[in-house]
């Protein structure tokens, strides 16, 4: 009788690990979700400050000419380079893989 | 089928013939060796799919004793075929097909009897029509090989890259590698050749090729049709499938214009570099940082891990010219790019500590160019 509970024992410990590991992959996919979520939310925020500020200036230099802004996608590209994707026209948005060098990158970057 | 031969110019043809041959392959044919007699002489095949090569052991050539009683053709297992031959008692060798497609080798008081394949089952070799054919000396051509596929990349994941550009136009035949950290160019004028030619050969072939080329080639002919290149080194064909697809523009890649330029002995850099790398090797991002003050002409190379130590070394440079630098990048690109130097004097140009640096013979500086980038450290 002891060994019979035992055994269960073991299979419920084993259908719960089996149930919390689920759970485990879940929650981390949540997680990758929340995270990519979050980049681009951050980016999305940056660029409405930008823009804010960029409008104010605007207002505040009426009548000047207002800057040039040709390096505005450029900073975005580096940007995403920075935060470890690939922005060449060979392998663009693929993961570089411990931050290592692209030539196509540097070349789009320093254009 | 039956011949009998010279052991040891057998034994080179076989060697040839085997660099094609792998044991992993899934079409089970080609783990064989192909034999075929004929008129003119003693053909042999072997193939991978990617690279076949096939060599001719002449009939009327005395060295090579061979005597060809029947003409016929059969496929053996390469792998015992080849342990058999090498170690036969006899300097010659007789080779016989008998009914369906046992084989018997004899030489001496020896005697194997193997099982061989119908050689009606084994692939044909792409035929490749063209008239247009490249000469090139065997040295140059090894020397274009080795100084491009060490910048191929192995990666599978970006086929395209793992083969060698060529491009020949207006007599200039153009070889490109990169794999995306670093790119090698060499450059080499000919001017009987017409035609123009644009593509892509796989590094892992070049670098097979280039063993086959030894001190006494004297040229390499080259033959290119849509998706084949054959080339001819004496009686030998080494056929490669070219990859498919359009090769990245490196044109502009390569920097015009640099801020600092230094002149190496590429040897004795060579040698601060591998020092510099037994401490980078072992911590997590792999780099040592060369640091150039130029009102000083100083030059020095250091190395650090967390956990062991670092390294400091000052290097000899016959010329510092141009803006103080310091510029971290990758010392294994570094090492395969100085070895295709040897012992030359090279020029070395940095635009900016984020900008890919290059290398360049002191003397003949317009044809050949090794191009690094750096690792961006903050």
């Amino acid at each position: 009788m002891e060994k019979r509970e035992l055994y269960d024992g073991i299979k419920d410990l084993e259908s719960q690990t089996e149930l919390m590991l689920t759970q485990f992959t879940e929650v981390r996919k949540a997680l990758t979700e929340v995270m990519e979520e979050n980049a681009e939310l951050r980016i999305e925020n940056q660029h409405l400050h930008d823009f804010i500020n960029e409008q104010k200036e605007n207002v505040e230099n009426d009548n000047k000419k207002s800057r040039p802004r040709s390096s505005k996608s450029r900073e975005n590209l580096e940007h995403l380079f920075n935060e470890g994707f690939h922005v060449c026209i060979e392998f663009y948005g693929s993961h570089r893989e411990n931050d290592e060098s692209c030539i196509f990158c540097n070349e789009i970057l320093n254009r | 089928m039956k011949f009998s031969i010279k052991r040891s110019a057998f034994i080179q043809g076989i060697n040839m013939v085997s660099r094609a041959i792998s044991s992993k392959t899934t079409i089970p044919i080609l783990t064989g060796l192909k034999l075929s007699a004929s008129n003119e002489g003693l053909v042999l095949t072997g193939s991978n799919a990617d690279v076949s090569i096939e060599t001719v052991i002449d009939r009327n050539d005395a060295d090579n004793e061979l005597i060809i009683e029947e003409e016929g053709s059969i496929v053996l297992p390469a792998r015992f075929f080849s342990g058999i031959v090498k170690k036969l008692p006899s300097d010659k060798m007789t080779l016989s097909v008998a009914n369906g497609f046992q084989t018997e080798i004899t030489s001496g008081t020896s005697s194997f009897t193997i099982n061989g394949l119908d050689a009606a089952d084994y692939p044909h070799l792409p035929e490749i029509e063209n008239d247009n054919e490249i000469s090139l000396s065997g040295d140059v051509f090894k020397e274009i090989i080795n100084q491009t596929v060490i910048a191929v990349s192995n990666q599978e994941s970006r086929p395209i890259l793992t083969g060698v550009h060529f491009v020949l136009k207006d007599g200039t035949l153009f070889a490109v590698a990169t794999d995306s950290h670093r790119l090698s160019q060499r450059k080499v004028a000919l001017p009987d050749n017409q035609g123009e030619y644009d593509v892509i050969i796989p590094g892992s072939s070049l670098s097979e090729l280039s063993k086959m080329i030894s001190d006494d080639t004297e040229n390499v002919k080259m033959k290119i049709t849509e998706n084949q290149v054959l080339f001819t080194i004496g009686n030998t064909y080494f056929y490669s499938r070219l990859l498919e697809g359009t090769y990245p523009d490196t044109s502009r890649l390569i920097p015009k214009d640099s801020e600092t330029n230094v002149q190496f002995d590429a040897y004795e850099l060579l040698g601060a570099i591998e020092r510099a790398s037994l401490l980078s090797h072992e911590s997590r991002n792999n780099v040592v940082k060369l640091t150039i003050k130029a009102n000083v002409k100083q030059v020095t190379i250091s190395g650090n891990s967390p956990d062991v130590g670092n390294v400091e070394e000052e290097v000899e440079s016959k010329e510092v010219v141009g803006n103080d630098l310091e510029i971290s990048f990758n010392p294994d690109y570094m090492k395969d790019a100085l070895r295709a130097f040897g012992h030359s004097m090279i020029n070395v140009a940095f635009t900016s500590s984020l900008r890919p640096f290059t290398l360049v013979p002191s003397e003949d500086a317009e044809n050949f160019i090794e191009l690094i980038t750096p690792v961006r450290t903050f």
